[in-house]
């Protein structure tokens, strides 16, 4: 057990590794021009240099990935004209366009995405997984099939088309935008309903889905047979017994689903206006910010390798014949 | 088992009765000894499928707007890019409704024929979406065959850098790579024009997508594989002295033709919102380039002023990956009795 969850940890570090330099290199190595881009269009040759020295780009392109790594790892300093900056650690560099560290800048936007996906994930549990249980219950009736064709349209609607009419014609759901919990959490609710309900609606349509299947697996299992020989009630039965067993397998795709939405809510938060970790890396693209690029890339994939491998971890409690293979 | 022979069954009532064998006119019933692969038996239940053969239809009458869209242009009398300024008020507002001269009206602000954006806007969503699905299918099988097959130390290389790909955030990458291949290919975007980016970002986004694309379809062949792999016709082959190559290619590949067909279907309306929502994001294709999801991105601010703007491509689009949706599940049920609802 102890030797799979090692296991497994080394592959998401060396997966993480690879990405570190595997991006850099391709951010970093291409001839881009970054201090042309920091110096604007009165730039003289010795800006140039001098911009350049200050964010180590002189330096050879292997030392620029380790001061890159160390920059993560203990911190490193940018001098600037003299002036010298101090970037602890974790250290993303800075932006270009906007002067700030880039782990500022992502620690703004991850709030905005988390509280995107996890209040859609809300939406779509509670309706899919209701849904699919009644569907379950129902198999083959004209019920079911309209819940499975239901399902089957909204599915094939193209998200960014649904997320943009509801954006546009929607005039009845409060404005969206932005507003830390901290602040205000009414407001907070309101700017995020109308993401939360596009992602709810959409993502609840594969929901339903997964637990129909898994739900008429469970019900069709022994131990169920043997619950309702018992006399228990039927609703007690199905909700009870039924449903532990047949959530197991959609916890599962959630967990896996709910990494990849953290790295993928780019439609929701450019359609709706939220400025989060999409929306970040869309604006460090119009730009050519290369640093925010490549820090929003590297943090979504440590978030997508360790949601991934909390995932496994956890299978491994629910379901113990994934440790024996 | 019990589908298959039913559908067989099926498959030959239509067949004519001989008039030598039953000169009564009553049908006697003929045996028919004719064995039919798994794919014929699909795909003739694929065409008593209506759902499915409606849908195709539709993608193929996209597939055609495609292929003739210089010939419907010419017919209508316009071309994507000419801009009419003369149909333009002075605010942007196109002055003409669709007539028989502009079929679907002219774009506002720039005047150009809405019909003649749309016909060629059909092109880059099915040749996008069409070579991403070539070209991951061609390397995710080849991929998981020699994993799956060969096993050992190969396997475990393979194994790594598929979990490795598919651990990576692929939008987000869709977002970034363009910008550093626009570096290496043009260099400085300052002073170049835009045909020149827009064919870079039409090759960066299909390299882009065939990148993260491949690694789920190895996955699943490389599993099928594992399975197969212990039979005994393989084992038969091994002993021959058939070599690596074709025992992958002759022996294996041709039990894997279910998956393979599967995964085609579904991933080619999933590369089509792709290129249409990357473009609409800004990081897929550009100007000058016709495409829906530039089309969408900005008719969204004319959605009030001229709704057929925005309506046209959105209903485009939703029409051709709703069809094909529902064409690869009916696909999946013809392919998979399993999965039969």
């Amino acid at each position: 057990m102890l030797l799979y969850i090692l296991k497994r940890v080394l592959s998401a570090i060396s997966v993480v590794i690879v990405t570190l330099v595997a991006s850099f290199a391709l951010f970093f190595f291409a001839p881009t021009d970054p201090a042309g881009v920091i110096c604007g269009p009165r730039c003289t040759p010795e800006r140039v240099a001098d911009i350049e020295a200050s964010l180590g780009l002189d330096q050879p392109k292997a030392e620029q990935i380790l001061l890159y790594m160390k920059g993560i790892v203990v911190g490193r300093e940018y001098s600037t004209g003299g002036v010298v900056r101090e970037c602890a650690a974790p250290c993303l560099g800075y932006s270009y366009t906007l002067g700030q560290p880039v782990t500022k800048l992502i620690g703004a936007a991850l709030p905005v995405t988390v509280s995107i996906v996890l209040g859609g994930a809300v939406v779509y549990l509670l309706v899919g997984v209701l849904a699919g249980t009644i569907a379950a219950q129902v198999r083959g009736t004209s019920l079911d099939r309209f819940v499975v064709g239901t399902t089957l349209v909204v599915q094939a609607i193209p998200y960014f088309v649904f997320a943009l009419l509801i954006a546009l014609y929607a005039t009845f759901l409060p404005d969206s935008g932005y507003h830390p919990i901290t602040e205000n959490p009414f407001l907070w609710a309101s700017g995020l309903l109308a993401a939360w309900l596009t992602v709810g609606v959409t993502n609840a349509a594969s929901y339903t889905r997964y637990s129909r299947a898994s739900m008429i697996e469970a019900l069709g299992q022994d131990f169920v047979r043997t619950a309702t020989s018992k006399g228990i009630s039927r609703r007690r039965v199905v909700y009870r017994h039924g449903l532990r067993a047949g959530l197991t397998p959609v916890v599962t795709i959630f967990g896996i689903d709910l990494a990849f939405q953290l790295t993928g809510a780019i439609f929701t938060e450019s359609i709706f206006n939220l400025p989060g970790l999409g929306q970040l890396a869309l604006r460090a693209f119009g730009q050519y910010d290369l640093p925010v690029l490549m820090g929003g890339v590297l943090i979504g994939s440590v978030l997508l390798v360790v949601m991934n491998l909390v995932v496994d971890i956890v299978y491994t409690f629910l379901d113990p014949r994934v440790r024996l293979g | 088992m019990e589908p298959l022979i039913e559908e067989a069954g099926l498959a030959r009532k239509g067949e004519s009765t001989d008039p030598i064998t039953a000169p009564t006119g009553e049908s006697v019933k003929k045996v028919d000894t004719r064995r039919k692969s798994p794919t014929q038996i699909a795909l003739a239940r694929l065409r008593k499928d209506k759902v499915a053969v409606v849908c195709a239809s539709i993608f193929l009458f996209f597939v055609l707007v495609a292929i003739f869209a210089p010939l419907l242009a010419k017919l209508e009398g316009q071309d994507p890019t000419t801009l009419n300024q003369n149909l333009i008020d002075q605010y942007g507002y196109p002055t003409v409704a669709p007539n028989g001269e502009h079929w679907f009206g002219v774009e506002p602000r720039l005047g150009r024929d809405l019909f003649a954006r749309w016909v060629y806007g059909a092109r880059p969503s099915l040749i996008v979406a069409g070579s991403v699905t070539v070209i991951t299918t061609v390397i995710g099988v080849t991929i998981g065959l020699v994993a799956g097959f060969l096993g050992g130390w190969v396997d475990r290389i393979l194994s790594w850098v598929i979990d490795f790909v598919l651990s990576l955030p692929y939008l987000l990458f869709a977002i970034a790579v363009p910008a550093a291949l626009l570096a290496v290919f043009v260099g400085n975007t300052e002073n170049v024009g835009n045909d020149e980016v827009a064919t870079v970002r039409f090759y960066s986004l299909i390299i882009v997508l065939s990148f993260f694309g491949w690694a789920s379809l190895a996955r699943l062949i490389r599993g099928e594989v594992l399975g197969l792999r212990e039979r005994e016709f393989i084992a038969a082959a091994k002993v021959l002295g058939v070599p690596t190559r074709k025992v992958l290619f002759k022996e294996l590949l041709p039990n894997l033709v279910a998956p393979i067909v599967i995964s085609v279907s579904m991933a080619l309306p999933a590369y089509i919102v792709t290129e249409a929502g990357l473009t609409y994001l800004g990081v897929g294709l550009t100007e000058p380039t016709p495409s829906w999801g530039l089309t969408i991105a900005a008719a969204q601010n004319w959605y009030r002023a001229d709704p057929l703007y925005l309506w046209i491509p959105v209903a485009a689009i939703t029409i051709l990956v709703l069809s094909l949706s529902l064409l690869g599940d009916s696909i999946r049920d013809a392919f998979d009795p399993r999965t039969r609802r």
